[in-house]
């Protein structure tokens, strides 16, 4: 009998051993796969316990509070919805996205510049507490951009062109960071797509306003200089193709300053294909296209401007016929930007060539109100020399002084710009832009507006947005 | 050092691993608990000295082992509880209160376990009258009608009706184990007893098969089962009445996948629980992935994320799922620490069947042991997917009134065998020593 009995604990034994195997392999072997399992939760349950740090506009004003309610934290917008796709949402069933995703590790706390946990604190199972963040954005001005916005569909970025810190960036449709939860169904089906960031993930066409570009190239190379005579016949032929003016207009003799303040595609085809493909691509480069522009956002929610076919961008080096080079010098032929892309074009010219890196995260203040990171403007690409910047800057103001863009005209203070009106695969529909920049003298604010079908001109539709923006924004008593 | 000093010793630092894990908790929950509920370990700690004088007092030769580590099972049971929800650490203590009665109520009353091989045929019928009750009048929780509601109370009679079965079949079996052991024919060269002593056998098979139907339950169908098939194996040491078993099991298994969507339900959810993720296997997941959180070292008792709010993110986390808890927040090491203190449990109890000098004390004995460990096993099992899930608490740990005072129970049971075993060791040495002349 004896025998028996321990052969039935020998059996327990070896049951009991695979318990002990199979939980090794849950909590060890398999842990990692299984925390990463999109079925689970846990981990953003889990933060729900930390005081999530704030988001504040750049004056200090409170744009994403974290309230308390029975242990949990739960996020609130004192200043309703402002940019609500670049701050994004914070939602347990959806996750994360924009801002609170890419600065989560600093929101939460968990970020290594605000200093390792003490020990005391994890044995006493202390949870750390969020580090607020204050971006760049200036609270009065993105309203007046999102208001500007209001009934359109389209975009606005406006940056410091000295530091690259964005002051506003507004993309509409837009929808509410409040409800997400509730709305989920109905934002993911909406065809107007309020939950795409247009102005760093919208990818249009940039028509005229990418005149700037080929302008920079062609006074770069020496091409050409604000005063080279062109004459237009309303035609340019080449390859066996033809550039029209808007409109079939023939303007005859001109020099180039007066080409870019009435848009002239005749010239710009021209002076494209004299420059030719491969130093226009390069000064394109120069721009920041084929590359995405370094802000804090998440990966996938800032995209790269260039030459896109079905969707996919296209290397730089791919050969272009010279009707294609001309087409891509007045801004066509598959060339897409994003608002963000046309802002930093214009912050090119108006910060003497130099492309600064945009940002929106000003400060990263820790619990104990210490500022454990503050915004340092860093060069991001030189696009063109001071020299040329100096001429283009010029030019760019007679587009506001005398030409298409007389709209976005301000009293007293210079405005520097260039309208846009591109065609669109659809007959009639174009996509409207406006980039600018002021004062001229002193720039403070460089923009850009860019609204989707519309049958009118950039100069009609986004260029007095713009002055509102930049009105607003210099009435500001400080700006990043 | 003498049995019950050891037994004091080991009691004392059951008594030292929870108040550390108590402080844990304490200081990982500030802010959500009150101090006052100090007064708790307190008296978890006078209930188990109160059971060590009764067994200084009536059982002083018992093993030394078995009360520590059901103190210690108890102590990581209501810490955990205590941690999940205070209120049901309160209703547990109240439980562990009834459960120190029954203890110190089967030490006096029965004083002597051959008194219960007299009543064996009382016992096995209230054992069954238990049952039978529960599949008539039992309410259902979870789909598994294992409940008896009255007076405000549920209680779970399989829970005790398991300890009476135990009682009736080690007698029984140690009656007819010779009978039961020889061959008297022959079926395909395999050697049979006789037909009629297969009666019980079907017995216990056609009982397994009801509590599976109308209890639709696998965990306490397999369980009573599998009791009976250890003991009849360890009564006869023929190991055709295991593959009968285990054959009549799987047969009834089938049927019963076929007709109860219950049963069915579960399997399934253990073959793939990421199919039913939202319904289902909801609770099964939840208790892996919590599981897979405590990783080697666990959060800490008080610190894992085990609650949404006030909510438990494993449902029924602090009964049948307790084990999710403790492997959360003690970890890889924690847990396995924690399976083995069972292991530990069981060698002691299996240790007093071996040593007892009698067949009805070795088969009472060890078929508690067997009863006690598979059911550990089982639930265990269950919630890390080693085996489908079955709602069954985990002896002492998990929060459960009917569980804690029936193991109790069973504790002094043992306590009681190995006593009588030591006693009587001691007795025939006294004896060989007179004989041999020495005083």
């Amino acid at each position: 009998m004896n025998k028996a009995i321990a052969r039935i604990f020998l059996v327990g034994a070896i049951l009991f051993a695979a318990l002990i195997v199979n939980l090794t392999y849950l909590q060890v072997i398999h842990a990692r796969a299984l925390r990463d399992n999109p079925l689970n939760h846990r981990g953003l349950a889990q933060e729900l316990k930390i005081d999530r740090g704030r988001i504040l506009g750049f004056d200090g004003t409170p744009l994403v509070v974290s309230v308390r309610k029975s242990g949990f934290y739960y996020r609130r917008y004192p200043q309703g919805s402002l940019a609500a796709q670049t701050i994004g949402y914070d939602s347990v069933a959806l996750g994360h996205s924009g801002l609170e995703q890419s600065m989560n590790a600093v929101l939460t706390g968990q970020s290594s510049l605000l200093g390792t946990q003490s020990a005391l604190d994890r044995l006493l199972g202390r949870r750390p507490h969020g580090a607020d963040v204050k971006l760049t954005l200036v609270p009065a001005v993105q309203k007046v951009a999102q208001q500007a916005l209001t009934g359109k569909v389209g975009a606005i970025v406006a940056l410091d062109p000295k530091t690259g810190a964005v002051i506003a960036i507004a993309s509409s449709p837009t929808y509410s960071l409040a409800t997400v939860d509730d709305d989920w169904q109905r934002l993911r089906s909406d065809p107007g797509a309020p939950l795409l960031n247009r102005a760093t993930q919208g990818l249009y066409p940039p028509g005229s306003s990418f005149k700037v570009v080929t302008a920079a190239a062609g006074l770069d190379k020496g091409v050409v200089t604000p005063t080279t005579i062109f004459h237009d016949t309303g035609t340019y032929v080449v390859y066996g193709g033809k550039i029209t003016n808007y409109h079939g207009e023939i303007v005859g003799t001109i020099d180039f300053t007066r080409a870019l303040t009435y848009s002239i595609n005749t010239v710009f085809a021209a002076v494209g294909v004299q420059i030719g493909q491969n130093d226009l691509v390069a000064t394109m480069m120069k721009f920041g296209l084929w590359q995405v522009p370094p802000i804090e956002l998440p990966g996938g929610s800032v995209l790269a401007s260039g030459r896109y076919e079905k969707g996919t961008i296209v290397s730089p080096e791919a050969k272009l016929n010279p009707l294609q080079v001309a087409a891509m010098a007045i801004g066509q032929e598959q060339l897409v930007a994003t608002p963000l892309q046309m802002a930093l074009a214009a912050a090119a010219v108006a910060n003497g060539g130099t492309i600064m890196k945009p940002y929106l995260v000003q400060q990263v203040i820790a619990p104990n109100e210490t500022v454990v990171q503050s915004a340092a403007p860093q060069t991001w690409q030189t696009a063109m020399t001071p020299s040329t910047a100096a001429t283009l800057n010029l030019m760019m103001q007679q587009v506001v002084n005398s030409g298409t863009g007389t709209a976005a005209a301000l009293q007293g203070i210079k405005v520097a710009g260039k309208t846009g009106t591109a065609e669109t695969s659809r007959p009639g529909v174009n996509q409207a832009w406006f980039i600018a920049f002021a004062p001229a003298d002193d720039p403070k604010i460089a923009i850009c507006v860019s609204i989707e079908n519309v049958s009118v001109t950039g100069g009609e539709v986004a260029a007095p947005l713009a002055a509102q923006v930049m009105r607003a924004a210099l009435a500001q008593p400080s700006l990043p | 050092m003498k049995r019950r000093t050891t037994e004091l010793v080991y009691l004392i630092f059951a008594g030292v691993i929870s108040t550390m894990a108590y402080v844990s908790v304490f200081t990982g929950r500030r802010g959500d608990i009150k101090t006052s509920s100090v007064v708790y370990g307190l008296i978890f700690v006078a209930i188990f000295l109160i059971l060590h004088a009764v067994v200084r007092a009536f059982l002083s030769q018992a093993d030394p082992y078995l009360l520590p580590l059901t103190a210690l099972l108890a102590a990581i049971g209501l810490t955990e509880i205590y941690r999940i929800d205070p209120r049901y650490a309160l209703l547990q203590g109240q439980w562990l209160v009834v459960g120190a009665v029954l203890f110190i109520a089967t030490v006096l009353l029965v004083r002597d376990h051959e008194r219960l091989d007299g009543y064996r045929y009382l016992i096995g019928a209230a054992g069954l009258a238990l049952l039978l009750i529960t599949i008539v009048f039992g309410s259902t929780v979870n789909g598994s009608r294992l409940w008896l509601r009255f007076a405000g109370f549920s209680i779970q009679p399989s829970e005790f009706a398991k300890i009476a079965i135990v009682i009736f079949l080690a007698g029984y079996l140690n009656d007819k184990k010779e009978m039961l052991s020889i061959p008297t024919s022959h079926v395909m060269g395999i050697p049979l007893p006789a037909p009629k002593y297969f009666g019980p056998l079907a017995v216990m098979w056609i009982l397994s098969l009801l509590m599976l139907i109308f209890m639709k339950d696998f965990g306490m169908s397999l369980l009573f089962l599998a009791i009976f098939v250890a003991l009849i194996y360890m009564a006869t040491s023929r190991i055709v009445y295991v593959v009968a078993g285990g054959v009549m099991f799987s047969i009834g298994a089938a049927v019963a996948y076929q007709v109860v969507g219950h049963v069915q339900e579960r399997f399934q959810i253990w073959i793939d629980p990421w199919a039913h993720a939202a319904t289902t296997g909801y609770q099964l997941l939840q208790s892996m992935f919590a599981i897979a959180d405590g990783g080697v070292l666990g959060a800490g008792i008080g610190r894992g994320y085990l609650l949404a709010g006030h909510r438990p993110v494993v449902p029924d986390l602090q009964t049948d799922f307790i084990f999710a808890a403790v492997a959360n927040e003690l970890g890889l090491i924690g847990a396995v620490g924690l399976i083995l203190v069972y292991v530990l449990f069981c060698w002691r109890a299996f240790r007093v069947a071996i040593w007892a000098p009698d067949g009805f004390s070795k088969l009472l004995a060890a078929g508690l042991a067997t009863a006690f460990g598979l059911q550990t096993f089982i639930i265990i099992g269950g919630v890390t997917r080693l085996i489908p899930l079955t709602g069954i608490t985990l002896p002492f740990v998990s929060y459960g009134g009917s569980s804690i005072t029936a193991n109790l129970m069973l504790v002094a049971l043992l306590l009681m065998v190995s006593h009588r075993t030591a006693v009587i060791r001691a007795g025939s040495e006294h004896e060989r020593l007179k004989l041999a002349g020495i005083k």
